[in-house]
Parts: C-alpha cells; sequence; structure tokens
C-alpha cells in the first residue's frame, strides 16, 4: 500500500506488454522514414527519460542536452534496434544513462582531461536478451523501490553511488575508505536481493 | 584466453551496473562469453538495473524539449546547444582535494543515516495505519529519499572537503565531522553531545566571514549522536570553520550561546 501511494503520487508510468508492442512498430516505422512515429515514441518516453537523466545530472539544462541527444541516437538507430535486445522503454533509459553519466564524469574531470580518469568514457553492456524478461512494469518498479529501501545502508549507497554517480567499484572503495573486495560483495549481495524481489513478485 | 569462473564470478553485478575499470570489464566479457551460468546472473541482473531506472521521482520536461528532440529527426541542423554556462569559480585544486580525502567516516554517517531513515520509516508506518495521514506518509517517504540523495550526492561531489569538529570545555567528548561540498552541499555528523536542556537546541555554524551562516538545527538522539544536511547556497565561500552552539530552542539569526562543538579545515585540503 505504501509503494502504491508512492508511485501514485510520483506520477509512475511504465511498459504493458501492448506499449511495447507500439514501441517496436513505431521504431520499424521510423526507420521507414514516419516521422509521426518518432512523436508518439517521444510522447511515450520522454518523461521517464528525463526524470532518470535529471536524477544523474541534476542540471535541468544539462538534462535536457541529454534528452535531445539520446533522442538523436535513437533515430539514428531505429533501423538497428533489435527487438531481442529488450524493451524500447529499456533500450532508451540505458542509451540515456550511459550518456548522462558521461556528461557527469566529463564535469567532474579535471581541466585539460577527457574524463576523471584515463579518457574512457562510461560504457554499458548490450541489452537484455530476452524480452519478456527485459519488460518492466509498475509492480516490478515498485517492489525494486521497496528492497532497495530494505537494503542495508551501505549496500544501498554503494549501488547507488554507481548507479547514479558513474562511480567504478575502485572509486567507490576509496570514497568509502573501504576494500576493494568489500565494495564487490556489498554491491553483488545488494543487487543480488534486488533481484530476488524481483523474482518474487508481489510480497 | 579466458579468465576461470572462480576470478571473475563475482563482477556480473558491476558489470550491469557499469562500474567495473575498463581492463576488469574487458576481462569479463572475454569470460562472459563462453560461460552459460555468468551470462544468466547478467540476464537476471539486468532486469534490476532496468527497474532502477524507473524508481526516480518522475518529471515532467518543459514542453520546448519535444520539438528540439524531433527537430534532430528531421535532418535539419538540430538546434544550437544552448550557451555553456560560466565556467565554475571552484578552484581548480579541489578535485585534486577531494581525491585526497579518504577519511570520510561514512560508517558514522551511516548508522545515523539509519537510524534516522529507520525512525522516520517508523511513523511512515504508523502514519499509514489511517488512511487520513496519507498525505503525511508520502511527504515524510520523500523527505528520506530526498535527504538519502542529497547525502549521497555529497559524497559523490568533486569538490568535497572534509571538517573534524571537536569538543568544546562545555562537551569535551563530544565529536562531530562536516563534508562539505560548494556544489552539493554538507552533511553533518556529531556524536556524544550532552543531552538537550529543555527548551533549547544545538545550532550548526558554517563561518565563512565576519557573520557565521546557520547551517540547521540539530537534536541529537538518545546517544547523543544526530546528523544533518545542509544545502549550500551558491554563493558562498568554503568555510573557514564550523561550529556547534546551545541555542534557543527554534533557533537564532546569528549565535548566541556558547560553543561545544569547533572545527576547521584541514591545512592539506
Amino acid at each position: 500500500m505504501m509503494m502504491g501511494l508512492l508511485a501514485a503520487a510520483a506520477g509512475f508510468r511504465s511498459e504493458s506488454a501492448e506499449t511495447q508492442a507500439e514501441d517496436r512498430d513505431c521504431l520499424q516505422r521510423l526507420a521507414g522514414g514516419d516521422s509521426d512515429a518518432a512523436g508518439r515514441l517521444y510522447d511515450r518516453h520522454a518523461r521517464a527519460i528525463y526524470s532518470l537523466v535529471l536524477r544523474i545530472v541534476a542540471d535541468e539544462g544539462d538534462a535536457e542536452d541529454v534528452v535531445q541527444e539520446v533522442f538523436a541516437q535513437a533515430w539514428r538507430q531505429a533501423a538497428r534496434y533489435d527487438a531481442s535486445r529488450g524493451a524500447v522503454g529499456a533500450w532508451l533509459l540505458m542509451m540515456a544513462r550511459t550518456r548522462a553519466i558521461d556528461r557527469l564524469r566529463a564535469r567532474r574531470a579535471r581541466p585539460g582531461q577527457q574524463t576523471i580518469e584515463d579518457g574512457h568514457a562510461f560504457d554499458l553492456p548490450a541489452g537484455t536478451p530476452d524480452p519478456a524478461k527485459g519488460m518492466i512494469d509498475a509492480e516490478q518498479a515498485r517492489q525494486v523501490q521497496r528492497a532497495l529501501n530494505e537494503l542495508p545502508l551501505l549496500q544501498r549507497l554503494a549501488i547507488e553511488l554507481a548507479y547514479y554517480e558513474g562511480l567504478t567499484q575502485r572509486e567507490i572503495a576509496v570514497r568509502l575508505e573501504e576494500p576493494l573486495g568489500t565494495v564487490k560483495t556489498r554491491i553483488r549481495l545488494g543487487l543480488l536481493k534486488l533481484r530476488d524481489a524481483l523474482a518474487e513478485g508481489p510480497s | 584466453m579466458s579468465s576461470p569462473h572462480s576470478d571473475v564470478k563475482g563482477d556480473a553485478a558491476a558489470y550491469v551496473l557499469g562500474s567495473l575499470d575498463p581492463d576488469e570489464r574487458a576481462i569479463f566479457e572475454a569470460h562472459l562469453a563462453g560461460c552459460e551460468e555468468c551470462a544468466a546472473e547478467v540476464r537476471a541482473l539486468r532486469t534490476v538495473t532496468d527497474a532502477l531506472a524507473y524508481t526516480v521521482p518522475q518529471r515532467t520536461p518543459r514542453p520546448e524539449l519535444r520539438q528540439r528532440a524531433l527537430a534532430s529527426l528531421a535532418g535539419a541542423p538540430a538546434m544550437p546547444p544552448r550557451l555553456r554556462r560560466v565556467e565554475s569559480l571552484m578552484p581548480r585544486w579541489l578535485p585534486l582535494a577531494a581525491t585526497l580525502v579518504l577519511a570520510l567516516g561514512v560508517a558514522v554517517y551511516a548508522a545515523r543515516l539509519q537510524t534516522r531513515v529507520a525512525g522516520l520509516e517508523a511513523r511512515l508506518e504508523q502514519a499509514l495505519v489511517q488512511a487520513s495521514a496519507a498525505d503525511r506518509a508520502v511527504a515524510d517517504a520523500r523527505r528520506v529519499s530526498a535527504e538519502l540523495q542529497s547525502a549521497m550526492g555529497v559524497l559523490a561531489a568533486p569538490d568535497l572537503v572534509r571538517i573534524d569538529l571537536a569538543g568544546q570545555p562545555t562537551a569535551p567528548q563530544a565529536s562531530a565531522r562536516a563534508l562539505w561540498s560548494r556544489v552539493r552541499g554538507m552533511v553533518f555528523t556529531a556524536s556524544n553531545l550532552p543531552p538537550l536542556p529543555a527548551g533549547r537546541v544545538y545550532q550548526v555554524w558554517v563561518v565563512t566571514g565576519p557573520a557565521p551562516v546557520s547551517a540547521g538545527l540539530l537534536n541529537p538522539d538518545a546517544s547523543g549522536g544526530g546528523l544533518t544536511f545542509f544545502s549550500t547556497p551558491p554563493d558562498i565561500p568554503p568555510p573557514m570553520a564550523v561550529a556547534v552552539t546551545l541555542e534557543p530552542a527554534g533557533g537564532v539569526p546569528a549565535p548566541t550561546g556558547q560553543f561545544y562543538l569547533l572545527g576547521m579545515p584541514g591545512a592539506a585540503l
């Protein structure tokens, strides 16, 4: 009930199987040159993308730039989108997170350097090779939120520093003044608990 | 040559978070190609990172953004990027200093935050028993979330400065630590403060010039510990000192009471 209220209050919106099929259809038509399809994709996903990006870059102007970049990339890659890689929404959000963290890291970088460490851009692995499993609905997001709230704080902190701040395990270990192995364990145990919460379904 | 499973099996979680170093990532990917067990774990954990994207507070972008995003499709040159803001006035050495700040005292901070979150969550549960209290419950939960987010932002800030505070003669056992970021704010944790007299409260001050700026009130828990988060005003210089005084309940605009804690940034920073 608690999370139901929270989700409702947050104006939560996510993907159903139906909208996923429509998304794929939009991408296909977009690849074929149908620009109305782009507007529909934007209308369905811009809010979630903007929200995630804003949470990461914490600046409205930067967030708008990143959202524009994400859609530009989506338009370019529409023809190459492979449905077996997962839901369109998850695909867009993964691009959004990658670009948002790139921007964050560039902003943190010392002058004269491309990024904070060795110039490598933040990069995420390719998408989920199982569309059914890759689908996130509102209930699943609530389960993850609830499980996140129940994690030991240091596990949650490590996961959120990685997810929202784009810090590597090594950087997190330095900032929390902990052995790298401890941070690795925290991140793994934390994510496994979140996965279990998703697998168990509504509690 | 792929690494043995035992060497990398713990890396799937960091891999899906994008939290491996480039060399670790290359090693894991080489292993992943031939290991069904790791591939299955990556698939399972990917649903978690996908779901995390939907747990952030949802915000509606400005309507103008739609046109910008769609313009890049029409083959028309994308709208010019907006003018960059004036470069940060942050001194060049601060990011470097941040990487040197190793002893963050995060365990203490985390414990305080945990207590506070637990307390708020208990209140939240209680409030939810009465349907009429739902609004307050939502506000409480948002505050917990915002507090965590702000505190995390401070920890990840590029310009982090640590200030340790020592107990003054009024409270020799007390100690505190401030983690200050000009761009993200300040997290302040205290321990072993004496119990408050009736009608009094501890007030945290940031000294940046002749007139100290209030950084909020502190109500210690039973063990004399407390945590407060302070959003840094954008135009405030780095603190020369952070102090805690005992003041009338509700706080005062300028310090009037005795000092309980006082600290200055270390010379290395």
